[in-house]
């Protein structure tokens, strides 16, 4: 809950988790492919996802948009199939097959009843080695993704992101649009698409995990039969790390409408930082916590100004950010963030109290299992545990990880990332009662 | 979105047609004072989901009193007399727990996901609001700050969100389903206190609510559970629910919203049919198989014909709802392929649409289509939330357990000739609105290039 929306940069944060620990089998091919299982059969359903290492930001600056078209055109044609009869084949034989494109990775599923399992991965397999990118396909869906573009620029929480992620990422690849915009997405040919499949649909940089009615055994052969024919190794650009701007600003994207957007960021904790478990105990009491935070109940609550404000840890490959983000009336926009600043700032200097901590605790430690209640929640979670190089026993360490976090911990964190004064600050809208530094244009294309 | 929200029986745009599924094998008992229980034992994962469902929503709301309902699902957070404000969240966050709640036409409903030790715990903490509760002045006015709050971001600021207030309105002027859930803003305003108070008393009580609880119970446990819970709670009378008024034709059978917050184009056709509660032979479920058969993804009879054929969308999307005590709402949505006009899509929609139901859909595609829906069946039993959700919106509305556990054995009835008269039924129907909501060309370069773009640039290199 506390992560709904902050799913904001593509990332996953499902780091709010668990207690008993899942029985993860560590599987290998003959072909040397390594996956992550965890065997159930209650039910007669399988999940397999994975994900490439390089995503988004790999697009060139001039290509925005390539990631994700090349990501949607896997299931528009392969092998034997035109687009019409993969689509067919998926629907005839109740195979969910996505793939999307994160912001530091390519990520895919397949979910299938276990009966229709060797036809599920024979299409995995099509989709992923012998994709056609046939013309009139990539047409197609440059038009599709033109019109979540229009989407896109309609709305104004991705405007405030738009501003958010320019004023801090400037130059680095992570401003990168993921739809591209009008221009770059005209731009892309069949020839980006073939070479960006080829460069980063690899063995070497692929992560895989699986969950539900399925051996070890059959898994093993599913792996060398649908990854196998992959090159074996990636060609993916290497991304440097972000410096940020040496100071923290406030943006105003004036939008009419009766309410204002706020959205907020500033440099946080990567997820192999050893201030990581502490800093997830901060933001929960400070944001992240829902309707137990302060800035929830202070906000909300005491004074009935949104209908929500929230914030959360944002890790990425190359940075990390503490973001935040809320909604109000424009005439209260003003007192709205005069009033989250000044619980922000206490929590700065003052710290949280060891009740508020242990409630942290509490939630973070045992809300993980009651995330894995189903076959593809579990797949993707052994995935992202791979993927931040956790390791296996993660789901057994990590309680002990958060409850050995002290107060002083805590308080040190806090010292070190939460300073109010570091944040950037977008305004969306029309607020009143505050001056932003400076003023942007929404962008149109 | 943040929780408490409020839940759109309407469809979101664009989402592939919602497959519902049955076959949940559920175990059902009732306590003296009226209170069904129904029970899916899940042991995929040590959780277990308990769904608190009441059968009132916006719909029984009296006339300038819109927006009660869910006013009241906000005020369920606000403290009983054990219970202090904001507290009930809180303590289910401490077991890492979640917890959250939804209005709709028809139905409130509160959920909470726990570990399955500590099923116990929310129950007595539902059972406690359900007779407890306490609506304070102090608490009630911050909190109508809130709901106004939460209009103004789903709705007032939001251009989807105004045109799918305005199409409704325009297509059940006078029906109970015209009216937003979260309530008119004016109205909002002047909900208090008291009315919600009576709102609570008339309505929350044993007899008028169900429990579903889902996840790695039994049977005997839950009743143990309910009789230490629940069971205390006296059944009092509540509000006798009244039949939905007759329909009224459309106010107007066509929009166009023109609003300089979208870049998008969108059109969407809308139609009242019938639902479960108001079919006379089956109708609801022929409905199910042809949203299926039109939609289902990128294999539809629309799909094909106006993204793949024609070109002239690059989107389709049905929705149907058929849970409801009146009648219900059939949508067909198209995003028009950019360069191409949105009067275009009404056309060849149109166009589509007579010729199918003159030709008829061929045998292949309809029991494709109900395989489909009927498959999907086994991929909800992959969930905790899907029994909570599918007993309590066919349970509130008037179905029985029978009728959902049958529901992939009637999907399976439906015959050929039924869905095709379902199509024409539709093509015919008199209650329709054809809905655009446009760019406006003076806000948006982008529109305006779109519109005077006869297409894309295309690729020369991939000729």
């Amino acid at each position: 809950m506390k992560t709904a929306r902050l799913i904001l940069f593509g990332l996953l944060l499902l780091w709010s988790m668990p207690l008993h620990a899942t029985d993860i089998e560590e599987v290998t091919s003959p072909n040397g492919i390594k996956t992550w299982l965890v065997e159930d059969h209650k039910l007669p359903l399988i999940s397999l996802h994975f994900a490439f290492r390089g995503g988004v930001e790999q697009d060139p600056v001039d290509r925005q948009g390539l990631a994700t078209l090349t990501m949607a055109l896997l299931t528009q044609g392969a092998g034997a199939y035109d687009a019409s009869a993969f689509q067919q084949q998926l629907a005839d034989h109740s195979i969910v097959m996505r793939f999307n494109a994160g912001r530091d990775a390519l990520g895919g599923s397949l979910k299938c009843l276990r009966e229709e399992r060797q036809t599920g991965f024979a299409l995995l397999h099509l989709a992923l080695v012998n994709p056609h990118f046939e013309a009139a396909e990539i047409e197609r869906a440059r038009g599709r993704q033109l019109t979540h573009l229009r989407f896109q620029l309609g709305d104004p929480d991705w405007q405030a992101r738009y501003a958010l992620l320019g004023a801090i990422f400037a130059n680095h690849p992570y401003n990168q649009r993921s739809l591209g915009s009008t221009k770059t997405l005209a731009a892309l040919t069949q020839a980006d698409i073939k070479n960006f499949a080829a460069a980063h649909l690899a063995r070497d940089n692929l992560i895989v995990a699986a969950a539900g009615d399925i051996t070890p055994d059959e898994l093993k052969t599913a792996l060398d039969q649908i990854f196998g024919d992959l090159p074996p190794a990636e060609k993916i650009a290497s991304i440097p790390e972000v410096v940020w701007p040496p100071a923290p600003t406030s943006i105003l994207v004036p939008r009419e409408g009766t309410q204002t957007g706020l959205l907020f960021a500033r440099p946080g904790p990567k997820r192999l930082d050893p201030d990581w478990y502490a800093a997830e105990i901060a933001d929960y009491i400070l944001g992240g916590g829902g309707f137990s935070s302060r800035l929830m109940q202070e906000v909300r609550d005491k004074n009935g100004l949104t209908y929500g404000i929230e914030t959360g840890l944002g890790p990425m490959d190359h940075t990390a950010m503490i973001t935040g983000e809320a909604a109000t009336d424009n005439p209260n926009a003003g007192k709205a963030w005069t009033i989250a600043l000044a619980v922000w700032r206490r929590f700065f200097q003052e710290g949280a109290s060891t009740g508020e901590i242990a409630a942290a605790k509490d939630y973070l430690t045992g809300s993980l299992p009651l995330t894995m209640t189903t076959t593809s929640a579990i797949a993707e979670v052994l995935v992202e545990i791979q993927r931040e190089h956790l390791g296996r026993d993660y789901l057994q360490k990590r309680d002990g990880l958060i409850r050995g976090v002290t107060g002083d911990d805590v308080m040190r964190v806090i010292k070190k990332w939460f300073d109010p004064a570091a944040l950037t600050l977008v305004l969306v809208g029309r607020p009143e009662g505050i001056k932003p530094a400076k003023t942007a244009e929404q962008v149109r294309e | 979105m943040f929780r408490r929200s409020l839940l759109f029986a309407f469809a979101v745009f664009l989402l592939p047609f919602a497959a519902r599924a049955a076959v949940f094998y559920p175990e059902t008992f009732t306590l003296d004072n009226g209170l069904q229980f129904i029970v899916v034992p899940n042991h995929l994962a040590p959780a277990v989901t308990q769904m608190v469902w009441y059968k009132v929503g916006s719909a029984d709301e009296v006339p300038g009193k819109s927006g009660l309902a869910h006013y009241l699902e906000h005020l369920m957070f606000r403290g009983t007399a054990t219970i202090p404000p904001g507290e009930f969240s809180r303590k289910i966050a401490a077991q890492g727990g979640n917890d959250n709640a939804f209005t709709s036409y028809d139905y409130t409903a509160f959920h909470e996901t726990v570990a399955a030790d500590r099923l116990s715990m929310v129950m007595q903490m539902e059972a406690d609001r359900m007779q407890n509760l306490q609506i304070k002045p102090e608490t009630a006015k911050p909190e109508l700050s809130v709901v106004l709050s939460e209009r103004q971001q789903r709705t007032d600021n939001s251009p989807e969100g105004r045109f799918e207030e305005r199409v409704r309105h325009a297509l059940m002027p006078d029906y109970p389903y015209g009216i937003p859930v979260i309530g008119w803003k004016p109205e909002i305003e002047k909900l208090t206190a008291a009315d919600a108070n009576d709102f609570y008393k008339n309505h929350y009580a044993p007899n008028n609510a169900l429990v579903v609880i889902s996840g790695d119970v039994t049977l005997d446990e839950v009743k143990k559970l309910a009789a230490e819970s629940y069971g205390k709670i006296p059944k009092h009378e509540t509000t006798v629910r009244k039949p939905c008024p007759p329909l009224k034709e459309p106010s107007e059978h066509r929009l166009e919203i023109v609003d300089a917050g979208v870049e998008q184009p969108q059109f969407e056709w809308n139609a009242i049919v019938a639902s479960y509660s108001t079919q006379k032979d089956h109708e609801a479920y022929a409905l199910e198989v042809l949203g299926e058969a039109l939609d289902g993804g990128q294999v539809g009879a629309l799909y094909r014909e106006l993204v793949l054929r024609q070109g002239v969308a690059s989107g389709v999307g049905t929705s149907y709802d058929p849970d409801a005590r009146g009648d219900a709402v059939f949508t067909i949505a198209l995003v028009p392929q950019p360069g191409k006009e949105p009067k275009e899509l009404e056309k060849a929609l149109q166009g589509e649409m007579q010729q199918l139901a003159q030709s008829g859909l061929d045998v292949k595609s309809v029991e494709s289509a109900k395989k489909r829906l009927t498959r999907a069946a086994i991929f909800e039993r992959d969930s905790l939330l899907a029994p909570g959700y599918v007993f309590g919106e066919g349970l509130t509305t008037g179905h029985t357990v029978e009728d959902i556990e049958s529901w992939p054995d009637r999907i399976n009835a439906v015959t050929l000739e039924q869905v095709n008269a379902a199509l024409r039924g539709l093509v015919g129907n008199k209650y329709t609105v054809a809905a655009f909501l446009l760019p406006d060309p003076k806000a948006s370069p982008a529109a305006r290039e779109a519109a005077h773009k006869p297409a894309l640039s295309r690729d020369q290199s991939i000729r």
